[in-house]
């Protein structure tokens, strides 16, 4: 029945289009190396709380790296607000850095200023 | 993007509160939702399911239905994007997504300019008809379930 053929085929388009997904980066962690990487340079900007992951900006070597944090509220509850590293401060940072090569990004488990650590993924190694 | 990322609704998401994100985007699957279970009884109706049902008895509410999740849906989905709109510029889902929402709505048109839709409140569709029907009911599903598949994939690119 024809009717019927037309949903089997939408269906079937969407099946095709789920399994040829790429790698997920925003939301899991499979997008990102599994080696642990850590990363030191200067605060380019702070920290924003804006979703639907808390961000910053680090550089390094003269190259300008985004830090992947975790969710706002989460990134919150480590203690990371904005505003409180200020800009141009040494940060280090450990995480996982984005498979491709060309993007400079670091999904990140924990920012390390001035002695304090923040633990955004303490449940992370 | 740059425009809207730095537009007062662009700082209104960014420094409104660590849920304003969450809390828009909750709005934004609402107005999906609504959009589409509503777009999906209509085009099963018009693909030829539950014939005994008269089609203007599920047009009336699942078109209302359909437009008001739309409305809610384009503004939520506006604010999300202002959030950080220059960070989707090279997110290659956003520009599947947009397409085939373009596509649904020039379907929309071509549904209200069909004779059979516009007088199938007072007449019942000829065999014809009914199959120019189900063609626009089948490219409305495509439509909207690849707009759907894009957005949700635009945050895991």
């Amino acid at each position: 029945m024809y009717s019927r053929l037309s949903i089997f085929m939408s269906l079937g388009i969407l099946v095709l289009s789920l399994s040829a997904l790429p790698a997920s980066a925003h939301h899991g962690w499979s997008g990102n190396f599994d080696e642990e990487f850590e990363l030191t340079g200067t605060v380019e900007s702070g920290v924003s709380l804006a979703g639907p992951h808390a961000t910053m900006k680090v550089r390094a070597d003269g190259k300008v790296w985004d830090i992947t944090l975790a969710p706002p509220a989460r990134t919150e509850r480590a203690g990371l607000k904005e505003g409180i590293i200020p800009i141009g401060a040494t940060v280090t940072i450990h995480g996982h850095r984005n498979r491709d090569a060309k993007r400079l990004e670091i999904k990140t488990e924990r920012v390390i200023w001035n002695g304090r650590t923040f633990n955004v993924y303490p449940d992370r190694t | 993007m740059a425009w809207l990322e730095g537009s007062a609704l662009g700082h209104l998401m960014r420094e409104s509160g660590v849920w304003t994100y969450g809390c828009v985007n909750l709005v934004h699957i609402l107005g999906v939702a609504s959009l589409f279970g509503a777009v999906l009884v209509l085009d099963l109706r018009l693909l030829g399911f539950w014939r005994k049902v008269a089609l203007s008895a599920i047009s009336e509410p699942t078109v209302r239905v359909a437009a008001t999740g739309f409305i809610v849906a384009v503004l939520s989905g506006i604010c999300l994007l202002a959030t950080k709109a220059t960070e989707y510029v090279d997110n290659p889902f956003l520009y599947i997504k947009f397409p085939a929402i373009g596509l649904g709505l020039l379907n929309v048109v071509a549904l209200n300019s069909l004779s059979a839709w516009k007088q199938h409140k007072v007449r019942e569709p000829s065999s014809r008809e009914r199959s120019k029907l189900a063609v626009i009911g089948g490219i409305s599903l495509f439509c909207w379930l690849t707009a759907i598949t894009a957005g949700r994939m635009i945050g895991y690119w």
